[in-house]
């Protein structure tokens, strides 16, 4: 009940902000059609692969909407702020797990911004580029899991990133480092089957491909569900390498800020 | 107080707020290298996808590398110079501008002196490309050495338009206190859409991204000339009228918001 309070609160929260982030979902919306235009501009002489230049429009609407699912999570899950203030050690001392406490929190942003951002984002691509909709249920369930996958994976990512906060006390850097990565190898703008072969093999040895390729793949029905082993695989490492950051960020705190 | 004193006054300022951002040394060595990564990162995304289709609706890789090299570097310029200016919100909500309005320098130049960067990241990179364009298209016998100093202009100019629309978004800051979701279509998205050649675009969007905010003028027109042979010389001419008109218009601007302020924040 806790971690569900703590969740509904986070989700609560941002329903306050609702007018300001409608305009940035604009903004948003603007960034995925430019790729597409681009795209379109490449795909007049030739023919994009298996995806076609319809298809590749689809593959880019779905990637942007994504974004706010596995791209755009709280940096490092709030942590540099808690580190300069001081609060980390409150949040220490309580009776919750620091990383159960920080991602049940995230899982509320994540779910206002599906359905907030992701969904009226995705649905105007829709429209804009009269995009088809998946024909069976089966195939958007996967995808869900996908992208549920996906979320898990970023709140790890940012709580590691967030972690490095306590031995430099901002890790903004490593946010963005951590984004361009994002944008190179999970197939945000070019499918990872696209990227020079030894590009290709550093993406498949990370983590990044499950964040938005995959859910993609998923969705438009290139991949069925056994491509979600790799995701729940990367997801139990994952949670491991959390557990033990936690265990040393809890012997090296310090305080600072009063 | 002449211009004169103004400079030195800002040189200054920003040498002690180099030395400021200095103090935290592994924040900082952190800062520049992953800057410089996020750089590579970005350019690698361009030029993988124009490795391997070629050429973009007559655009060659060396083309689109120079679009994209001009605009890093103007931004650098302007981020480095003038960086809180991108960053007037944090003043806005929290009230801190009622600070620097007590300070007997303008309250432009003490926000554009706060929390300089140097972005070694961004100007390696951007050089790193534009010389390897540039290079590129003189061994085909596209250009001639007179593109260089040609270049160095625009960039200047660029950086100067790219002031002016950052300026003109922070001012409506006066009016709206929240402008990071304005900003990120002003500056964030017309940037990343111009480092790509604007044919690529519908003409509502190319004629927005040259009229409303003119950010087509820091690389589009003036490589159209520069890289092609297009138009004429006089768009150097105009991009420099265009590049003054902007600054003027959002100084004019600036001083008006300036006073409209009201004050914000505990």
């Amino acid at each position: 009940m806790l971690y569900f309070s703590l969740a509904s609160k986070a989700y609560a929260r941002n329903l306050q902000y609702r007018g300001a982030h409608m305009l940035h979902n604009v903004a948003s919306a603007l960034f995925g059609y430019l790729y597409a235009c681009i795209w379109i501009g490449i795909g007049q002489d030739r023919p994009l692969g298996e995806y076609g230049v319809h298809g590749m429009i689809g593959y880019i609407a779905f990637t942007q909407a994504s974004l706010w699912i596995s791209g755009f999570t709280t940096n490092g899950l709030g942590i540099p702020q808690s580190v300069r203030t001081g609060q980390i050690s409150l949040d220490l001392m309580r009776p919750v797990h620091l990383f159960v406490h920080l991602m049940c929190r995230e899982w509320g942003q994540i779910a206002y911004q599906f359905v907030y951002k992701s969904v009226p984002i995705y649905l105007l691509y829709v429209l804009v580029f009269s995009l088809s909709l998946p024909q069976q249920v089966t195939t958007l369930l996967l995808a869900l899991a996908g992208l549920a996958a996906a979320a898990y994976l970023s709140i790890c990512m940012n709580y590691i990133i967030g972690a490095t906060a306590l031995w430099t006390t901002e890790s903004s850097w490593l946010y963005w480092m951590n984004h361009a990565l994002i944008n190179l190898l999970a197939g945000f703008f070019i499918p990872v089957e696209w990227l020079p072969r030894w590009l290709q093999t550093v993406s498949w040895l990370s983590p990044y491909p499950y964040l938005l390729y995959v859910p993609t793949r998923i969705y438009l029905g290139f991949e069925d569900a056994s491509r979600l082993l790799g995701s729940l695989v990367w997801c139990v490492l994952m949670t491991l390498a959390c557990l033990g950051v936690t265990a040393v960020v809890r012997r090296k705190v310090e305080v600072q800020g009063g | 107080m002449n211009i004169r004193y103004w400079l030195h006054l800002y040189f200054v300022l920003i040498r002690s707020s180099i030395r400021s951002g200095m103090q935290y040394k592994m924040n900082f060595l952190l800062g520049m290298l992953l800057a410089a990564g996020i750089q590579i990162a970005e350019f690698l995304m361009i030029a993988i996808v124009l490795n391997k289709f070629g050429a973009v609706k007559g655009w060659s890789l060396y083309e689109v590398g120079y679009l994209f090299a001009v605009m890093t570097l103007s931004k650098a310029l302007y981020r480095s110079f003038a960086n809180d200016v991108h960053h007037l919100e944090n003043y806005l909500t929290s009230g801190d501008l009622d600070q620097l309005l007590t300070r007997p320098v303008p309250v432009l130049l003490a926000l554009m002196s706060q929390n300089f960067r140097m972005m070694p990241g961004e100007l390696l990179q951007g050089g790193f490309i534009l010389t390897w364009a540039l290079h590129g298209m003189m061994q085909a016998g596209q250009i001639t050495w007179i593109a260089v100093p040609f270049t160095f202009l625009v960039i200047f100019t660029g950086a100067v338009i790219l002031f002016a629309i950052g300026l003109t978004t922070a001012t409506a800051g006066f009016w709206l206190t929240r402008i990071n979701e304005l900003q990120t279509l002003t500056e964030d998205a017309s940037q990343t859409a111009v480092r790509y050649p604007l044919v690529l675009y519908p003409v509502w969007l190319r004629s927005i991204l040259l009229v409303v905010i003119p950010v087509g003028f820091v690389n589009y027109v003036p490589s159209l000339f520069i890289l092609r042979g297009e138009l004429g010389a006089w768009v150097l001419l105009g991009i420099v009228l265009v590049a003054a008109v902007c600054l003027f218009a959002s100084m004019k601007l600036w001083t008006f918001g300036m006073s409209r302020y009201q004050s914000t924040g505990s």
